[in-house]
């Protein structure tokens, strides 16, 4: 048995990053019961890493939309296929590519609407998740679509992009709504 | 190359959780039954292949080299594999190069996957940290922000596919559920077998878009293990080994935004081309008595009729319709259950299912058995938007003729191994 509780609530609780009270309650059995030295034990653990990661050779697509709200593709200077996701080199040509400025509007070519997502969505669902061509783009990007009646969602649905207020260099920076007409 | 036989299986329960047991644990559990299975020791194992998914999951990096070590495998080769959810197939995919390729002549493949020790405080349940774990298979900088979680991985090519051939419907997908749920009944190792209705699918809640809740797999925790062996040993040790006679493996564009076509499975179209190929298949509709595919959600199975070639793309619902992929029609699909009634254990997942199919072709499957299974279909699917798939054939070649001398001389040096334990 757990000798001192608190104690090892606090402990835990500084461990997992978790308030003490949903702690107690997950391992309600092994604090009140008594279980046999032979039942399977539990412990609260967590896994987690910090970063400062750098984007590379990609740095001025989100530095373009983080500081100017504004969309970049990427043109190969051989074949002259725009990448959006932007890329620095192209994966057929094997040659560099160069930075083209693209418009806010584009098309769900696939979407789906999720219902149920991890706990970084708590709060949020559902949500709008789709593969969108940006007009200009030879790809597809995924993005969110952010609409009041997620069921209106559809292949085809005409979009305008949407930049966040305060931007921090991410995809979370811009989204898509509903274009004036599909509304 | 050498020819390739499944000569032990060996799988525990899949179970949404394993309170009492760890990966390892579990491992051992799956190599122990494949051993014995094979009737063989561990001493003549060659090596180990190991397909294990997500480093979350287990809560360890390279889990593997812990499993080798506690399976009593120190010093042989060994290497993992990690391809998502087709991790398994791609790890039998691997094993089977080994034999073929003459290296050893005993390969052990085993795959082990823990899910739901992953847990979330604020619900008092796994799935939400599970999924989390998952969402780190998406591209970290352009995916994994946007909410891309496994279900709608399948989802984005699914209703590509809607729109452009209006099928399949919410209906013929329910019917893969129930078939697959009912399927399950007959496999003492599944973690959902169930009797439900087209409407309990129908009714069910909303997940992902259109996937209700039956229309999925659960998580599952669990192990499987296969022996692998070169002809020769395969004859010794088997009058009636399983022989894996084709393999394809393939990786489509992970940015699926690249793809020139996102309505249809192309990775698996194409390993299930180069398996075809290999094992001469030309018409797998009439040649395969069955198959064992990767239903993580309805609409995926049968978009896989349509890539493995059962029927043009847009007429998979038309086979669950017509009774075709029932245990009563002539191309019974995952009689095991599948990932929907037997479970998905990530990385056990397609070893199991390959181990399935060995059973089918030798006779072995019990209340689940295929009359007259000679030919089946494996497929293995993982990645973003399903970039991965695993393909192998697995069959029956009767009336194997004379052993010949090299055939016996390994028959006795398998016994002496056998003496000596
Ligand atoms: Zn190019």
């Amino acid at each position: 048995m757990i000798q001192d509780k608190a104690q090892w609530l606090e402990e835990a609780s500084k461990k997992i990053k978790v308030p003490k009270e949903l702690i107690e309650k997950a391992f309600k059995d092994e604090l009140d019961g008594n279980p046999s030295l032979d039942a399977p034990l539990e412990i609260p653990d967590i896994m987690d890493i910090t970063y400062k990661y750098t984007y590379g050779g990609i740095s001025r697509f989100f530095r373009e939309i983080r500081d100017n709200k504004q969309l970049y593709g990427t043109k190969c200077t051989q074949c002259g296929k725009v990448w959006l996701p932007p890329r620095i080199n192209c994966n057929e040509c094997y040659t560099p590519t160069q930075w083209v400025k693209l418009g806010g509007t584009a098309e769900i070519a696939t979407y789906t609407i999720v219902y149920y997502g991890t706990s970084v969505f708590f709060g949020k669902t559902p949500y709008v998740c789709a593969f969108v061509k940006v007009a200009g783009a030879d790809t597809l990007i995924m993005q969110n679509v952010f609409m009041e009646d997620v069921k209106k969602a559809r292949v085809g649905m005409k979009l305008t992009i949407q930049f966040k207020e305060h931007r921090n260099g991410d995809m979370g920076d811009f989204w898509f709504v509903p274009a004036q007409e599909e509304l | 190359m050498n020819k390739v036989g499944i000569v032990g299986v060996g799988t525990t329960s899949f179970k949404a959780r394993w309170l009492e047991k760890t990966y390892y644990e579990l491992a051992y559990d799956a190599a122990k039954l494949a051993l014995e299975d094979a009737g063989i020791d561990k001493k003549e194992v060659g090596g180990v292949v190991y397909g294990i998914y997500n480093e979350f999951f287990e809560r360890q990096f390279m889990p593997d080299v812990y499993i080798h070590n506690y399976i009593g495998m120190g010093l042989k080769p060994s290497v993992r594999v990690a391809t998502g959810g087709a991790t398994g197939g791609a790890a039998v995919f691997v094993g089977w190069t080994w034999i073929a390729s003459g290296l050893y002549d005993i390969v052990m493949v085993l795959g082990v996957e823990k899910a739901t020790d992953n847990y979330n405080y604020t619900v008092g349940h796994s799935t939400p940290e599970t999924l989390k774990a998952i969402l780190f298979s998406g591209d970290m900088t352009f995916e994994n922000p946007m909410g891309l979680t496994a279900a709608a991985s399948y989802a984005l090519p699914l209703i590509a596919h809607i729109n452009k051939y209006g099928t399949p419907t919410e209906k013929q997908m329910a019917m893969v559920s129930v078939k697959n749920h009912k399927n399950a009944m007959n496999n003492p190792i599944a973690q959902s077998p169930k009797l439900l209705t087209v409407d309990d699918v129908l009714n069910s809640k909303m997940i992902t878009y259109p996937f209700k809740f039956y229309d999925n797999c659960l998580y599952s925790e669990g192990a499987s293990a296969i022996i692998l062996a070169s002809e020769k040993v395969a004859k010794a040790l088997s009058d009636n080994p399983a022989w894996i006679t084709g393999v394809g493996l393939s990786l489509d564009k992970a940015f699926a935004g690249e793809r020139d076509d996102i309505t249809i499975f192309t990775s698996s179209l194409y390993a299930g081309r180069d398996a075809y190929k290999m094992s001469g298949i030309k018409n797998p509709r009439k040649e395969l008595d069955f198959a064992e595919l990767h239903d993580a959600f309805t609409g995926a199975e049968i978009l896989s009729y349509e890539a493995f070639n059962f029927c043009k793309p847009g007429d998979g619902g038309k086979l669950i319709e017509d009774g075709v992929v029932e245990m009563t029609g002539d191309l019974p699909v995952s009689p095991s259950g599948g990932l929907i009634g037997c479970g998905h254990a990530v990385g056990a997942t397609g070893v199991m299912q390959t181990g399935e199919a060995a059973l089918q072709v030798q006779g072995r499957a019990e209340k689940r058995q295929v009359k007259n299974a000679r030919v089946g279909l494996v497929q293995s699917i993982g990645g973003p938007a399903t970039a991965w798939t695993a393909a192998m054939i697995v069959e029956r070649q009767d009336k194997i003729k004379g052993k010949g001398v090299k055939g016996a001389r390994v028959k006795a040096k398998v016994k002496s191994a056998r003496r000596k334990r």
